[in-house]
């Protein structure tokens, strides 16, 4: 029954996959996913008056790029200034973004066939933003999750550690969302 | 200019007594010290370095009363890198901050240094030498607290951890505790020791280098990524807004006390009668308060030359007149920075963070 659920979502993401239509969204989503994600975490800003250009401060990139800053976030190597944008480049957090983004998009494009196939009636469409909303919000400053210091939220314990489980959360939400979705389409039609 | 007391910061016998009755949690959370079973446990021997006081500070909390209020900030030790190979410049170079920055000051040792809150937001922690003293220069922004520490042969790195919403350090060669504010270690070997301070000035770059050309200022060239322009807590201070502004703290307060507003500066000081806070706003518009701290009398006194406030002992009610930003007094003229009088360690703090840890302190609003 589990091995057949898991085909059928493998199956449906390779109509999702092979579908111009869908292939756009998805690839658009992944890219406005990933950019969201960025920003959310810190990486990255608008910033007027950067300029362009690439700028590496860091001694050793390979040794401080693994150095982690929070629960699911590690250190920048450099900066990379895209007049108004600044990217503080991560390259875990960029890969780690874009494996979000990935399972978000797919997750998306699956939403998209499931309402574009009648058979299906559009049930279960928004699973997949739902849960692509945890990650989001799991980027930490300094000494406090920044989405509890922009919503004025007094922190606890509790809370702080419901934070950190907030990416492995929405991974596995994600993750769970593609074989409730992949369940829901014929990927013959 | 005369020492502040920097190494010798006893609370008198008294004060600690009345101080010691004030751990009632108004919010039903901590209890009074006797609530706590587990004792200190401080190391009969302990490292070196850092450099401790004798005797230490005296807290209206133990430490064990402390360590459970402990909360974890929600990241990893040193996932806040200090700055431990500091880059500096002088205040001629291009490099410097604007001139409404606010900045950290250091004169220690002839040796005057500055050190941009937008790039110490990012790292709380700066190791160091001034006026050859190994130092670090903390800041905690969820606190607004800046102190300096002497550091001896160890550093100082930031734990993860906070109290009161406070930074809590730790040393890298024993790896003891020490919350910023109340310079105790809470836990480790050092536990129930106290740090050697210095003073640290809340200020601008435009007034610390007026007042100071000669200074050396903090460079962003600090080997690491990060955007010292953009506050990473969604807020700022030119103008004050934001968390730095309103709201609560980040967490739960040992002891809440809601006489101000949370975020409401306060020039703060441990005198040998006790802990004291005087609003800065206060202080700015009297320019010269006669102050009472358990059965001492002090003196605070405004220096508008660095926006900063002085806490000075004044054992024998001499008397002063401000004018003009000097002081008159047994007919002779001194700048607010050198009366000669002993005065007391201060810093500035958010009154949560200073009633936190001293709920029974004397308040001057």
């Amino acid at each position: 029954m589990a091995l057949q659920r898991l085909s059928m979502t493998a199956g449906a993401i390779r109509a999702a996959l092979t579908r111009p239509r869908s292939l756009v969204v998805t690839l658009a989503v992944s890219v406005v996913y990933l950019f969201g994600y960025l920003y959310a975490i810190g990486d990255l800003s608008i910033r007027h008056g950067v300029g362009v250009g690439i700028d590496v401060p860091v001694e050793e990139p390979l040794t401080h790029m693994l150095t982690r800053t929070g629960p699911a976030s590690f250190e920048a190597i450099a900066f990379v200034d895209l007049e108004p944008f600044r990217l503080l480049f991560s390259p875990l957090n960029t890969l780690l973004g874009i494996g979000l983004a990935t399972l978000v998009g797919v997750n998306i494009a699956l939403s998209y066939l499931v309402i574009t196939q009648p058979r299906s009636c559009g049930i279960g469409a928004g699973s997949g933003v739902l849960a692509s909303i945890p990650a989001l919000l799991s980027g930490s400053a300094c000494c406090a999750p920044v989405v509890l210091i922009v919503l004025g939220i007094q922190a606890s314990g509790l809370l702080l550690t419901a934070m950190t489980w907030l990416l492995p959360i929405g991974i596995v939400l994600l993750v769970g969302s593609l074989v409730y979705l992949g369940g829901k389409i014929d990927p013959t039609l | 200019m005369p020492p502040e007391l920097t190494r010798r910061r006893a609370l008198a016998a008294g004060a600690v007594a009345a101080l010691a009755g004030c751990l009632d949690r108004q919010d039903g959370g901590l209890g009074s010290a006797d609530d706590v079973s587990e004792p200190d446990s401080r190391d009969e021997d302990p490292p070196e370095d850092p450099p401790t006081t004798e005797p230490p500070i005296e807290m209206a909390h133990s430490t064990a009363a402390l360590r459970q209020e402990v909360a974890n900030g929600g990241v990893p030790q040193d996932g806040i890198p200090s700055i431990d190979e500091p880059v500096y410049t002088d205040a001629g170079s291009d490099e410097t901050p604007a001139d409404e920055d606010i900045v950290f000051g250091v004169e220690l040792n002839g040796e005057t240094a500055a050190y941009p809150r937008k790039i110490l937001v990012y790292h709380e922690i700066v190791n160091t030498e001034i006026g050859g003293e190994p130092v670090s220069v903390t800041y905690c922004p969820l606190t607004g607290t800046a102190q300096g520490f002497y550091r001896g042969g160890t550093e100082f790195g930031v734990s993860g951890q906070l109290v009161n919403s406070n930074l809590i350090m730790y040393d890298r060669e024993a790896e003891s505790w020490w919350p910023q504010v109340p310079a105790v270690a809470i836990d480790g070997p050092h536990d129930g020791r106290s740090l050697q301070e210095f003073p640290v000035v809340w200020t601008t770059w435009e007034l610390w280098r007026d007042h100071h050309p000669e200074t050396q200022v903090l460079t962003d060239d600090t080997g690491y990524v990060r955007d010292y322009g953009n506050d990473p807590y969604s807020g700022s201070y030119n103008p004050t807004t934001g968390y730095y502004d309103d709201g609560g703290p980040m967490f739960a307060p040992v002891v809440s006390d809601d006489r101000h507003q949370a975020k409401t500066i306060f020039i703060c000081a441990r005198t040998p009668d006790g802990p004291l806070a005087i609003r800065k706003e206060l202080l700015r518009e009297q320019e010269l308060i006669d102050l009472s701290v358990g059965d001492g009398s002090y003196l605070g006194v405004y220096d508008p030359r660095l926006d900063t406030g002085y806490v000075y002992e004044n054992p024998d009610e001499r008397t002063f007149e401000y004018t003009d930003g000097e002081l008159r007094g047994d007919g002779t003229v001194h700048a607010p920075d050198e009366l000669p009088l002993d005065r007391s360690l201060r810093l500035d703090a958010m009154w949560f963070a200073w009633t936190g840890i001293y709920p029974g302190t004397e308040v001057y609003d």
